[in-house]
C-alpha cells in the first residue's frame, strides 16, 4: 500500500475497452449514416443549399414557402389517402389470410407460402409487374374485368384511378408481414377460449368478433401502426408505376422530396418537407396508439 | 503476446485502431495523378440509356483501342440523378473528368464553376472550332457568362414524326405525301386511328396523358402559333400568351375532339414499337432501337401546324467538370477532341446531325449508318429546329422536353381537366417571369 492510498478504498475495475471496440462496429456507422444525416437534415431545413457551395441560412423561409406551394398540399393529401386505403387494406386482408391458414382450409400449406411471397420481392419488381397487370389497354386485370362485362379501367393513366392502382400494388406487397404477425398471434390464442365460446353457443361470426378480435387487439395495433408509418413513406411504387402522375395524382410526400431534392437540387426545401413528414408520422403514431390502444 | 498466441485486449484494441487509420488514410489520400508510363484513366459519366447508348459505348471502345496512353472509363448514371450526383462529386473534389450535357441547361453550373470554359483549351489541343456550324457554337455558350464556350457539341437533334408504314398502307395513304400542314396531319391521323366504340385503341398521333409527349407537343405547336417562352433579351416571359393557350387547346383536342390520341398509353417508346400508335414525333435517339427490331417506319419533316414552321431543338455535347488537379484538363480536352473528330459513327448510327461542317460534307454521310429514309429528316429538319433551352439560371423550368418540371406538371393539370387553360397560362407566366427576373 502506498502512502496515497486510503485504507479501505476500493479500486475501480479496469474499463473493458474491447467491448467498446465490438460495439463500435455498429455504433459508428449508425451515428455516421443515421443520426448525423438526421441532424444535418434538420439543420438543412433552415437553409438554401444546392450541394455545391455552402448552405445559406434563411430561417423559416422554407417552411413559409411550403405553405404557398400547392404541390406540398397535394403530396400530403395523397399520402394521407394512401394511408387510408393501404392500412385498412393490409389489416383486413392480412387478417383474412391468416384466418384462412389458421383454420387449415384447403391448400392452407400452399396459401401460407403464396401469401408471404410478395413480401420478399423488391418494390421495384412489384411496381413493374403491377404496371403491366394494370395497363389500361393490355393489362391482365382489365382483360379479366372485360370478360365480366366491365369496361377497361384506367388504373394508372387517370388522375381519378391512379392512386388506387398504386395502392392495390402496395397492399399486395405489404400483406405478407401482416399475415405472418396475425398468424403467429392466432396460433398463440389459448384453446380454452374457443372451447368456452363453443360451450356458450357462439357462432363463427360471434367467435371472431367477441373472442378472436379482442385478443388480437395488440397485434392489430402494431400492424396498423407499422403499416401507417410505411404508407406515409411510400415511394418506390409511386416512382416505378406512375412517376407521381398523372397530374400529380400519385405524388407522395417522399416522392415530392425526391423531386425537389434529387431532381431540382433544392435540398433545404426538401429537408423542410422531410421534417414536416417526420412530425406528421410522430403525431399519427401517437393518435393511432391512442385509438387502438394496446392492452 | 503470450506463448499460446492469444492476443490481449490492449493489443487487439491497438491493432483495430491501426487498421481503421490505414483504411481511412487509403480512402482519403488516393494515388496521385501522374503522367508517365501508366496509361492515364479519365472518368466519363453518361446518362445515355436509349438505344443510342450502345453506339456511344462503341465510340468509347474505339477511343480506348486507338489510344494506349489514355483510357476512358465510362460510368452510366441515370439521367434523373445525374445532376445531383455530379454536384455531390464536384463538391467533394471527385467529379468525373467529363460527361454528357444538354446545351442551355447549365447556366447555374457555369456561374458556380462546376463546368469549365473551353475556348482556350480547345485552341491548346488544336480542336478546330471553325469547323463547327454557327448554331451549335452559339448554343454552347451562355451569353450571361462572358459568352464563353462551355460545351463541345457532339450532335444536333430535332423532333420529327416517325410514321408506321404498315398503318399508312392499311389506311390507303400515300407514303410519299406525308402532311405538311395541320389539317392534312389530322386527316392522316384520323385515317390511321382505330377505335372500339368511342375509345381509341390505336392512336393516329401517339400521345400520353401526362409526361414528356404532350408537353413537348404543346411547346412546338405553341411556338408555331407565335408563342415565345421568353423574349429575345430574356426579360419578358410568355410573349403572346394567347398563342400558348391555343396550343393547349390543340393538344386537348387530339384527345377529346378529334379523338386521334388516347391518354391510356404509359410508355410511348414501347407503344410505338408495338404498333399502338401511327405517328410519333420523337428524337433520333430512338432510331437504333426501332431499326434493330425491324419496325417498318419512316421519318418525315414536322408539319406546319401554326403560322411558322418550328420544331424542338436539343444539342448534346461534352462538358468538362472542375478538378482539383488542373493538369487533367488538357488530357481530357484531347480525348474530347478525338471523340469530336471521330464523331462520324455517332451521328450516322447514334443520334442527330453532326455539328461538324467537315463531317456533313463527307460524300458518304448520307449513305452510311442507318438508312436516310429514317435518318434524313433529323438532319434536314435542323433547318427549322429552334425551340431549344432558355439559357438562364432557372433554365430547366422552361424546358419543353420534360416530364416532371414545373411546366410539365402545370400542363398535366390541363390535360387532366383539373385546371382551365387560362389559369395554367397565368401560373406559367408568373413563374417564368420570376425566373427571368432572378437572372
Amino acid at each position: 500500500m502506498t502512502a496515497l492510498e486510503l485504507p479501505g478504498a476500493e479500486r475501480k475495475p479496469p474499463i473493458d475497452w474491447a467491448g467498446y471496440v465490438f460495439v463500435a462496429f455498429f455504433t459508428i456507422p449508425f451515428l455516421a449514416f443515421n443520426v448525423a444525416p438526421l441532424i444535418f437534415g434538420a439543420g438543412l431545413a433552415f437553409t438554401k443549399w444546392g450541394i455545391f457551395g455552402k448552405p445559406q441560412w434563411i430561417g423559416l423561409q422554407n417552411f413559409s414557402d411550403m405553405l404557398h406551394d400547392e404541390w406540398v398540399g397535394i403530396a400530403f393529401k395523397n399520402t394521407a389517402l394512401y394511408g387510408l386505403i393501404i392500412v385498412p387494406g393490409v389489416v383486413v386482408f392480412g387478417l383474412a389470410c391468416a384466418l384462412y391458414v389458421h383454420q387449415r382450409w384447403p391448400l392452407a400449406g400452399l396459401a401460407r407460402t403464396l401469401f408471404f411471397s410478395p413480401n420478399v420481392v423488391s418494390g421495384t419488381v412489384i411496381g413493374l409487374v403491377w404496371t403491366w397487370l394494370l395497363d389500361t389497354q393490355y393489362g391482365l386485370v382489365n382483360h379479366y374485368l372485360g370478360l365480366l362485362g366491365i369496361s377497361a379501367i384506367p388504373w394508372l393513366t387517370s388522375p381519378r384511378w391512379a392512386l388506387f392502382g398504386v395502392s392495390i400494388a402496395s397492399v399486395w406487397w405489404d400483406l405478407g408481414l401482416a399475415f405472418v404477425l396475425f398468424l403467429a398471434a392466432l396460433q398463440d390464442l389459448p384453446k380454452e377460449l374457443y372451447e368456452a365460446a363453443d360451450v356458450d353457443g357462439a357462432n363463427r361470426w360471434q367467435r371472431l368478433r367477441l373472442v378472436i378480435l379482442p385478443q388480437l387487439r395488440p397485434v392489430i395495433s402494431m400492424v396498423a401502426t407499422l403499416q401507417m408509418i410505411s404508407s406515409l413513406r411510400i415511394f418506390t411504387q409511386v416512382y416505378v408505376m406512375a412517376d407521381g402522375g398523372p397530374a400529380g395524382s400519385t405524388t407522395s410526400v417522399v416522392f415530392y422530396m425526391y423531386q425537389t431534392g434529387i431532381q431540382r437540387q433544392l435540398f433545404g426545401y426538401a429537408s423542410a418537407v422531410a421534417m414536416s413528414l417526420f412530425v406528421l408520422i410522430l403525431v399519427m403514431t401517437f393518435i393511432m396508439r391512442r385509438f387502438v390502444r394496446e392492452r | 503476446m503470450s506463448k499460446t498466441g492469444k492476443m490481449s485486449r490492449r493489443q487487439f484494441t491497438k491493432l483495430a485502431g491501426k487498421s481503421a487509420l490505414l483504411a481511412t488514410a487509403a480512402a482519403t489520400f488516393p494515388a496521385p495523378f501522374v503522367k508517365g508510363a501508366e496509361p492515364i484513366t479519365l472518368t466519363h459519366w453518361s446518362w445515355l440509356s436509349a438505344s443510342d447508348a450502345e453506339v456511344w459505348g462503341k465510340m468509347i471502345a474505339n477511343f480506348n483501342a486507338a489510344n494506349t496512353d489514355v483510357q476512358l472509363k465510362l460510368e452510366l448514371v441515370p439521367d434523373d440523378q445525374y445532376d445531383t450526383k455530379l454536384l455531390a462529386a464536384a463538391a467533394a473534389g471527385q467529379a468525373p473528368d467529363f460527361g454528357w450535357g444538354t446545351a442551355g441547361q447549365r447556366a447555374q453550373w457555369a456561374k458556380d464553376g462546376v463546368i469549365i470554359p473551353l475556348d482556350d483549351l480547345a485552341t491548346k489541343v488544336g480542336l478546330d472550332l471553325s469547323d463547327f456550324s454557327a448554331l451549335p457554337m452559339k448554343k454552347a455558350r451562355y451569353p450571361k457568362y462572358d459568352n464563353k464556350l462551355f460545351m463541345i457539341p457532339m450532335d444536333l437533334m430535332s423532333l420529327q414524326p416517325e410514321v408506321n408504314l404498315d398503318h399508312v398502307k392499311e389506311a390507303g395513304l400515300d407514303p410519299e405525301k406525308f402532311p405538311t400542314d395541320g389539317d392534312s396531319l389530322l386527316e392522316w391521323a384520323k385515317a390511321m386511328t382505330k377505335r372500339d366504340g368511342d375509345k381509341v385503341t390505336r392512336s393516329g398521333i401517339m400521345m400520353t396523358g401526362s409526361g414528356v409527349q404532350p408537353t413537348v407537343t404543346w411547346g412546338i405547336v405553341a411556338a408555331q402559333m407565335g408563342f415565345q417562352r421568353a423574349s429575345d433579351d430574356f426579360k419578358t416571359a410568355c410573349v403572346n400568351p394567347d398563342a400558348g393557350k391555343a396550343a393547349m387547346q390543340w393538344v386537348l383536342d387530339l384527345f377529346d375532339k378529334w379523338k386521334v390520341s388516347t391518354r391510356d398509353v404509359t410508355n410511348r417508346y414501347k407503344a410505338f414499337g408495338t404498333g399502338q400508335g401511327s405517328i410519333f414525333w420523337t428524337g433520333p435517339w430512338t432510331l437504333n432501337g426501332y431499326v434493330q427490331q425491324k419496325l417498318n417506319f419512316r421519318t418525315y419533316l414536322f408539319p406546319k401546324i401554326g403560322q411558322t414552321l418550328y420544331t424542338y431543338f436539343e444539342m448534346g455535347g461534352m462538358e468538362l467538370y472542375v478538378q482539383s488537379d488542373t493538369s487533367r484538363y488538357e488530357v481530357t480536352m484531347k480525348a474530347v477532341k478525338w471523340l469530336s473528330d471521330n464523331g462520324f459513327l455517332w451521328t450516322t448510327q447514334g443520334r442527330g446531325a453532326s455539328p461538324r461542317l467537315s463531317t456533313l460534307a463527307r460524300p458518304d454521310y448520307k449513305t452510311s449508318g442507318h438508312d436516310w429514309s429514317v435518318r434524313g429528316a433529323f438532319v434536314d429538319g435542323m433547318a427549322f429546329a429552334t425551340e431549344g433551352e432558355i439559357p438562364v439560371l432557372a433554365g430547366p423550368d422552361f424546358t419543353i422536353y420534360a416530364g416532371d418540371n414545373f411546366l410539365a406538371k402545370t400542363l398535366e393539370t390541363v390535360w387532366a381537366g383539373q385546371k382551365s387553360i387560362d389559369t395554367a397560362m397565368s401560373e406559367i407566366q408568373a413563374k417564368w417571369q420570376s425566373d427571368l427576373d432572378a437572372g
